[in-house]
């Protein structure tokens, strides 16, 4: 089953062409660059972007879906009606995001859907973090098999959640950031030692720099609580606080370690956190997905923390996933059709809050 | 002259480049809470001189500055009364005229020997101002008798060459909100009293002292409780002032709890969340968060205008850049202004005005 999917939760405008687990085509426009200035995601520009891109992107994917395919055949059409053959779904995210930027690629799935006659499946972008982690590229590589339960960690600019997979697509919430978000934190702290953004790859830079030393030993929220769920908005006050009584000279003499520290912090709260959901559960198999999960130091933490319990822990395959895109998308929708779960056009609107314990639409 | 603009150069280069600008003497035009200011080292008898010259300003007309909480003993005479009324309205739209203790130049003081002094709820001014550790002028970039203006082209259409030769640098952060001039509040004297009526009066700023998270939340829900008795006409709009870590997001919380809305995040990375309630009168809660907005342009595309229907609740953050759509909120809205400062790790200050 081919699916085309659209993701345009945030910044990023992607289309993806996938078949089951294996991601046949990714196109994303990374708006990145075009945000560099701002310090940060801007809603005009994402959207003005989104509008202008979605068709170039859509076409992009197409293409690249027809090459992967060995269709050479002379083009009489556009590459998107090509591809449309041999497509039997559409895939999108309907939330949670910005809701002007959701409302772009709603409205285009709608579009496909009508112009082509093909079924409509509404997507999480959370449940695409999740199955980001089991991606294969088009050769169907890497082929690591799927055995529920898991724990899955979701760590981006947006979002921080732990969560139980029992099966596919049952997940219980164990525990959410509460306030600030793991990645928009690293970002914040960024900006307050005067770097630019996106901040979490400079203090990745700056805490290694220091072989990610721990000298400052900032709090480490929410160790105390019982529950599952993150903060890390009295951490970022704390570290403002530390700033504000030091002189400018000092700040920049020791930010590679003021950097570090902050990481540390911020990376020790999701190892406590994940460690007492192993503890909670009993599930020792971890996926972790979402933006922070580019952080190679982080990433050698996780695997401690799996190997000491015996356990398992799989992000996502290739670099691109850890970001948002339209693959992961595409491949929840296939478990989606295998499980007829099809919605109709009127029954998709963009939930910006959308949470992964609310029932699936449709 | 050197123009630099708040979109296109760094928070850094800015500051730099006026302290440095500011230590030479010269004359740079600055935006300030209110309106656009002409910034000069208030203690450079030089410097002043230029500035005074530029507003063809008559002498004994006195001319207020900017400081900082530090400086302020040194510059006038505060006792514990004045200081505690002075924390009730600074930072924020206010002159407040003391008695001076003559460490600027004379020239800016009334005959009186009094001297207006302002700490303005403006980032980049609390920035310079600690940076530049020495008071600095904060007259309206006008000349004397005529009106301020809210934008750079506005203020160089109305001078002439020889007066824009005395600019040394522009510092051009586009239109300002049409905020008024400052509210002007003598109190040299026992009784005090307000010579120039701003944005802002005195009597409506009610001011709470939270000592926990739970307590910031509930003073929220009594806000949000008090205004919806008597404003129930509109949507209402809370703007939401405070520095990094002061509780922003934790006093919408406690808005959102009071509408039956437990999942409230911040909303940083997308700029803007909404909310469906389950409360009765509202049906929706929308929480912005302006922290990553740096150009007045994006507003047009956030959606908030069709999102102010009536009893609708709107949030914003960093309320402070909310200046361009100020004129839509305050027809569409009843606005509640925020303002929320760190005492201490527990301790917060909540003042709000009607």
């Amino acid at each position: 089953m081919n699916i085309l999917a659209i993701d345009t939760s945030a910044d990023e405008t992607s289309i993806a062409i996938t078949e089951g687990r294996r991601i046949i085509s990714n196109g994303v426009y990374s708006q990145i660059l075009t945000h560099t200035q701002w310090g940060g995601i801007v809603p005009s520009l994402a959207k003005r972007a989104h509008q202008e891109r979605i068709d170039l992107v859509i076409e992009e994917a197409s293409k690249r879906f027809l090459k992967a395919k060995g269709e050479k055949k002379e083009r009489k059409t556009t590459y998107l009606n090509e591809a449309m053959k041999s497509i039997d779904c559409i895939a999108v995210t309907y939330g949670p995001g910005l809701a002007i930027a959701l409302e772009v690629g709603i409205q285009k799935a709608k579009d496909l859907a009508k112009k082509y006659k093909k079924k409509l499946i509404a997507v999480n972008h959370m449940e695409g973090h999740i199955y980001s982690c089991f991606a294969q590229n088009s050769k169907g590589k890497p082929d690591v098999p799927i055995k529920f339960p898991y724990l899955a960690l979701l760590i981006s600019g947006g979002h921080t959640e732990l969560i139980l997979l029992k099966d596919h697509l049952s997940y219980e919430v164990l525990g959410e950031t509460v306030d600030d978000a793991a990645g928009e934190a690293l970002d914040k702290a960024a900006k307050l030692l005067g770097f630019g953004y996106p901040g979490g790859p400079i203090i990745e830079r700056l805490a290694s720099g220091v072989k990610n030393k721990d000298i400052y030993k900032l709090p480490r929220p929410m160790k105390k609580s019982p529950d599952l769920n993150f903060s890390f908005s009295g951490l970022k006050t704390s570290f403002y606080y530390m700033l504000k009584k030091m002189s400018e000279k000092e700040i920049n003499k020791n930010a590679k370690f003021l950097a570090s520290a902050f990481q540390e912090a911020v990376f020790e709260s999701l190892l406590i956190k994940t460690e007492k959901a192993i503890n909670q559960t009993g599930v020792t198999n971890i996926l972790v997905g979402g933006g922070v999960v580019a952080n190679k130091h982080l990433r050698s933490y996780m695997r401690k923390l799996a190997k000491r319990h015996s356990g398992q822990v799989i992000f996502p395959p290739f670099p691109y996933l850890t970001g948002d895109n339209a693959g992961m998308i595409g491949i929840v929708a296939f478990y989606k059709a295998e499980l007829g779960s099809f919605s109709k056009e009127s029954q998709i609107d963009r939930t910006p809050r959308l949470r992964l314990s609310e029932k699936a639409v449709g | 002259m050197k123009t630099l603009s708040i979109t296109s150069n760094s928070q850094k280069e800015i500051l730099e480049e006026t302290v440095s600008q500011l230590r030479k003497g010269g004359l740079v035009v600055f935006p300030s809470d209110t309106v656009y200011g002409l910034l000069v080292d208030a203690t450079n008898e030089k410097a002043v001189q230029k500035l005074l010259k530029f507003k063809n300003r008559p002498a004994g007309k006195p001319i207020s500055v900017f400081t900082t909480w530090n400086q302020l003993p040194h510059l006038a005479k505060v006792d514990k009364l004045r200081q505690k009324k002075l924390h009730e309205l600074f930072p924020g739209p206010y002159t407040i005229i003391l008695s001076s203790k003559h460490k600027t130049s004379l020239l800016l003081e009334s005959e009186e020997k009094t001297l207006g002094v302002r700490i303005p709820n403006s980032r980049l001014i609390d920035e310079l101002t600690t940076r530049y550790r020495k008071p600095i002028t904060a007259t309206s970039a006008n000349l004397s008798g005529n009106s301020p203006h809210y934008s750079v082209s506005s203020l160089f259409n109305s001078l002439s060459e020889k007066k824009k030769n005395l600019i040394d640098l522009v510092i051009d952060a586009g239109t300002l909100p049409r905020n008024k001039p400052s509210t002007v509040v003598d109190m040299t004297k026992e009784k005090i009293k307000i010579l120039r009526r701003g944005d802002v009066g005195l009597q409506e700023n009610k001011v709470n002292i939270s000592n926990s998270e739970n307590e910031t939340k509930r003073i929220a829900k009594n806000i949000l409780r008090n205004i919806s008795k008597e404003k129930n006409t509109k949507a209402i709009a809370f703007i939401i002032r405070g520095e990094l870590g002061a509780g922003k997001t934790i006093f919408v919380k406690g808005i959102g709890e009071h509408l039956g809305i437990d999942n409230i995040i911040s909303p940083t990375y997308v700029v803007m969340y909404e909310y469906k309630t389950s409360h009765k009168k509202v049906k929706k809660l929308i929480h912005a968060d302006l922290y990553t907005i740096t150009s007045p342009d994006e507003f047009k595309h956030l959606g908030i205008k069709e999102a102010l229907e009536k009893n609708n609740v709107l949030c914003v953050e960093w309320g402070e850049k909310a200046g361009e759509i100020l004129d839509i909120l305050s027809e569409k809205t009843h606005i509640v202004y925020v303002d929320i400062k760190y005492l201490n790790q527990n301790k917060r200050e909540i003042i709000y005005t009607v």
